[in-house]
């Protein structure tokens, strides 16, 4: 189905709102969403972008009848964020953004429902800060880590021959995370070509 | 008027002025990354001091770690500037409307060249950009993955293991990558077969819009695709992903040209003519009216049809067309009547030689 605005994008975002008893339906993609959003045209329907992507407030695709007691309290029961304050309410009346980087633990629940829609997996499998762990073993349990997630994901997407590949990565990990953490005496037999693409 | 922005103007646009890798068909590669400080507020949610400290933190990384060429860069103040001044800054797209239109506790960093900016304190607490030109995101994620590791050895960026780089919005978390690219795709509007184009690749996850502003808006026959998840893919899966697309794209393009010519090769002869006509012998030339014959003449230049006309200098028109641009230029405020004019002539004068 296309977006109702553009007309061009695969809309991703349906809405049904009810009006004076009448049910309104629109179909948009993101991008307009975030424009009409970033407008204010939403205000005067009464959603917002937080609303459509943490299903808040009044919105309910499934919603026929305005059981709007219940829909507009949807996710105030988490409290306030014990760093900045911010309550769901507030992260609604941002257009979705949220106040510091421990909210995403305060409105876990909410926000890990809204990436599964979203996003194209709920695992992060990119660079990591330059910070964070450096050195042999590190680098290759890192990768491995992130191998293992990759691997939940490919499966979980039905990308077999991509996961098999994976899989014989981890392996490979595996083998040489052993060597790092108990070096070979100088004198072993020369190994297979392990190849060194170990490090990201 | 602001001294660098002064210096600013004086710069070719290097995106546009440079030659990159299918340039006929992609007219830049651009990606940008968003990152925040670990254990500090978001911008919408921190105090104007909480602002300050960020932009002094970010802006010394930037000078410590050489990044951008700092400390010698640009850095903008945005409230300093004046509206128009800071229209260049979008124009040139070095920075967001959103982030221009903030009051205050903002930074912009831009290197030199202006292929490398941070706005400092947008959605995000640091938003970098990379930009090139051409369709080469690999060269643009080399750049912007060091110039990120740079700063990241000098700032604690918030960092989840499961969730990645946190940022402002959930729609950016994980990698906080959006790499998109530029493309000029008159073949496929011309034969009509854009839309069902588009709604291809959104099938794909990926975003297409037209570059001028609002979604619908396809004016100059320019259009912007991107990545829209962040999260679930590491950059490089996005990234090849995207230039998988992106390579369909140019090959779906030049075929379509390739029909169109050997369809009725008048017609294309004529559009790029007519366009050609109107630059070159106008004397009011609204914004819509110059973006779309510029892409016509952009198309005969593909098909060498000028001797005197380059790429570059097609690409260069399409920024010194804007608004913010032509008053400036002029040393002052113009009405959109006057505007009009204006485009007109410098249109006349740059395609004078052809």
């Amino acid at each position: 189905m296309l977006c109702d605005v553009c007309k061009k994008n695969e809309a991703t975002i349906h809405i049904k709102e009810v009006h004076n008893g009448k049910v309104v339906a629109s179909n948009l993609c993101g991008e307009c969403a975030r424009e009409k959003e970033a407008k204010g045209e939403f205000g005067t329907l009464g959603f917002n972008l937080a609303e459509v992507l943490f299903n808040l407030g009044k919105l309910s695709a499934s919603m026929g009848q305005a059981d709007s007691q219940q829909e507009e309290t949807r996710g105030e029961e988490l409290p306030a964020c014990p760093v900045c304050g911010w309550t769901v309410g507030k992260v609604r009346e941002s257009g979705g953004r949220l106040g510091c980087p421990e909210c995403y633990r305060t409105f876990e629940p909410m926000i890990s429902e809204a990436l599964g829609r979203f996003q194209r997996g709920t695992i992060h499998l990119g660079k990591r800060p330059k910070s964070a762990g450096q050195g042999c073993a590190s680098t290759l349990r890192f990768e491995l880590e992130r191998r293992r997630r990759e691997l939940e994901e490919l499966i979980r997407r039905e990308e077999y021959e991509e996961a098999a590949v994976c899989r014989d990565r981890i392996n490979q990990l595996k083998k040489e995370l052993e060597k790092c953490d108990h070096p070979a005496p100088p004198a072993a037999e020369p190994e297979k070509e392990t190849g060194d693409g170990s490090a990201d | 008027m602001d001294p660098q922005i002064e210096r600013l103007l004086g710069n070719p646009v290097s995106f546009l002025a440079d030659s990159g890798p299918d340039e006929d068909i992609a007219i830049s590669s651009r990606i940008r990354l968003a990152r925040n400080l670990a254990g500090r507020p978001f911008p919408s949610a921190a105090s104007d001091e909480a602002l300050c400290e960020v932009c002094g933190l970010v802006s010394d990384a930037a000078s410590a770690s050489g990044a951008l060429g700092c400390p010698e860069c640009f850095a903008f103040e945005p409230e300093t500037l004046t509206p128009l001044e800071r229209e260049i800054l979008f124009e040139r797209r070095l920075a967001s409307r959103d982030f221009l239109a903030r009051n205050g506790g903002t930074r912009l960093l831009v290197s030199n060249d202006e292929s490398c900016s941070i706005m400092i304190n947008e959605e995000d607490q640091l938003r970098i950009q990379a930009l090139r030109p051409g369709f080469q995101l690999e060269a643009v994620w080399e750049e912007i993955d060091k110039l990120d590791d740079e700063l990241g050895s000098r700032l604690d960026y918030a960092f989840d293991e499961r969730l990645g780089f946190l940022t402002s919005c959930p729609t950016n978390v994980g990698t906080g990558m959006r790499a998109s690219v530029m493309l000029h795709l008159p073949g496929l509007v011309l034969s009509g077969r854009i839309g069902p184009t588009i709604q291809g690749v959104n099938k794909l996850n990926l975003a297409v819009r037209g570059i001028f502003g609002e979604g619908t808006d396809n004016r100059g026959n320019l259009f912007q695709v991107s990545n829209q998840s962040t999260l679930g893919e590491s950059e490089m899966q996005i990234l090849e992903r995207l230039s998988n697309v992106i390579g369909q794209l140019i090959a779906y393009e030049k075929n379509a040209r390739e029909q169109l010519i050997a369809q009725d090769q008048f017609s294309i002869l004529d559009h790029v003519g007519r366009s050609y006509g109107l630059l070159r012998h106008a004397y009011k030339l609204s914004s819509e009216e110059a973006l779309n014959s510029l892409s016509g003449v952009r198309i005969g230049v593909d098909l060498g049809m000028f001797n005197s006309i380059d790429i570059k200098k097609v690409n260069e028109l399409f920024i010194a067309i804007n608004p913010a641009h032509l008053q400036l230029s002029a040393g002052r405020e113009l009405s959109a009547a006057e505007r009009n004019v204006c485009r007109a002539a410098l249109c006349r004068e740059k395609l004078k030689q052809a």
